[in-house]
């Protein structure tokens, strides 16, 4: 328990550091650094991260509606509900923490235990402004950035499906796509994976600046606990967010009732 | 006991029975080698002028300050004046040579990075490395001489006052370890002020 707090507070001591220090991205090694994450985590996996997430969000959509036999309004309603707003910022969320959560983890980890850490600090550079405030804004812009790819595909693609197996036209979905959708659900879903992306960026940054030991031992494990602590904080504030937006924790059914 | 002023590096052990053998007084000015530095006393003593914190073990006199009576705006002044310069570089190893020479003026005194160079090719030159293909290579592309340079260049663009060394020639070839012996000298050369301590290693007796 008193583990599970100090990691708590750990990473948000490290979040409120990003947030208060901010304005060294405007130095010029530290901003190259931001390049580099968001090169990483974004533009370098765009293609694995995007095709994963679409096919996903396709296959969710091909299901819904054969198991719900859906019509034009229904399947338009999955698609903006489900896809846009949700499976959308989660698949690029999970898809980031297996990729550059686990990379983050495990260099963070690797530096401390060679004593790259220790050499920043001698060069009076303190680690958390060189190595955590670039990667934590990197991974919540690109994961912003991969979210919006990912729903444009699924979105897309979930629409050329189900035009296909419910026998509509694809302009009549595209058009109660457009009626249905707001600037809003954008937004939102922007919101949530920015925030994401940045507890993503937090929590490997926490477990790789800490890792369990001195040996090589400790970088597999720093890199297995941000995995499964950021998986965890993903799915927290997917809840957060759906209860504060719609007052209800059963985000969905609120929507859908009406 | 000395006086402070004109003192490079002290350390002085407060404890009566430690004060012969952990003794160390550096006069300002010139190349210095503290022989047969042991592990133990050499990150006692990296902490004691790293840090410039007040010590309960040993009275810590840097640049002619006490440590223990600095407030943060001094230690903070004081600190910037002092490297250190570790046996492998200190590179940090996902950086290239450029990079790696350039960060510590990138957080520090970024105006001083336009025109950083000629000065970083000519330093690097002087060594006789191939100083455009050491920038571009990461340091587990370089040979330990080269990341040896490589923190050496670095450590020279800061202008310290004061230069720790760690031992510079360990693990090098003949050739190279000559080439490492200079450092100090073209460190003085260009700084004139300034102190450069080498903390050499215990000799190796096993073989």
């Amino acid at each position: 328990m008193i583990g599970v707090y100090r990691e708590l507070e750990g990473s948000m001591r490290l979040a409120a550091h990003v947030l208060r220090r901010f304005w060294v991205l405007k130095l010029p090694p530290v901003a190259e650094e931001l390049a580099r994450q968001i090169y990483f985590t974004g533009a370098s996996a765009t293609a694995t991260i995007v095709i994963r997430g679409a096919l996903v969000g396709t296959l969710i959509i091909a299901y819904v509606i054969e198991v719900l036999n859906a019509d034009v309004n229904l399947a338009v309603k999955m698609l903006l509900w489900v896809v846009l707003r949700e499976i959308g910022p989660l698949i690029a969320a999970v898809l980031v923490i297996q990729r550059s959560g686990t990379a983050v983890a495990t260099e963070l980890a690797l530096m401390k235990i060679s004593g790259e850490i220790a050499s920043l600090r001698r060069l009076r550079i303190d680690p958390q402004d060189f190595l955590v405030v670039p990667r934590v804004v990197g991974i919540a812009l690109a994961n912003t950035a991969l979210t919006v790819y990912v729903q444009f595909i699924a979105v897309g693609g979930g629409m050329v499906l189900s035009a296909l197996v419910i026998d509509a036209s694809l302009g009549e979905m595209a058009g109660s796509f457009f009626l249905l959708a707001s600037p809003l659900d954008l937004v939102y879903s922007m919101a949530k994976s920015l925030l994401f992306g940045a507890a993503i960026g937090v929590i490997a940054c926490y477990y790789g600046l800490n890792p369990p030991g001195d040996s090589i031992n400790a970088v597999p494990k720093a890199a297995i606990s941000a995995v499964t602590q950021a998986t965890l904080a993903v799915m927290l504030l997917n809840i957060m967010f759906a209860y504060l937006v719609y007052g209800s924790a059963l985000f969905g059914l609120f929507t859908a009732l009406q | 006991m000395s006086a402070a002023a004109g003192v490079a590096l002290g350390y002085e052990p407060l404890a009566e029975e430690d004060r012969g053998a952990g003794r160390l007084w550096i006069a300002a000015g010139g190349s210095h080698v503290v022989p047969a530095v042991g592990a133990a006393f050499k990150n006692v003593l990296l902490s004691a002028v790293l840090e410039l914190r007040p010590r309960k073990e040993a009275r810590v006199v840097v640049l002619g300050a006490e440590t223990d009576a600095l407030s943060p705006r001094a230690r903070a002044g004081l600190r910037a004046q002092i490297a250190f310069l570790p046996a492998n570089g200190g590179l940090i190893s996902h950086l290239n040579g450029w990079e790696n020479i350039a960060l510590p003026l990138g957080f520090h005194d970024p105006a001083r990075l336009r025109g950083l160079a000629p000065e970083v090719y000519a330093m690097l030159e002087q060594f006789g490395a191939d100083a455009r293909s050491l920038l571009g290579r990461l340091p587990e592309q370089m040979t330990l001489y080269e990341k040896k340079l490589a923190g050496y260049v670095r450590m020279r663009l800061g202008r310290p006052r004061l230069v720790l060394a760690e031992d510079a020639g360990a693990g090098l070839g003949a050739g190279e370890r000559g080439r490492v012996a200079g450092f100090a000298a073209a460190y003085l050369a260009d700084c004139p002020e300034g102190t450069f301590v080498q903390l050499a290693d215990v000799p190796d007796e096993s073989g």
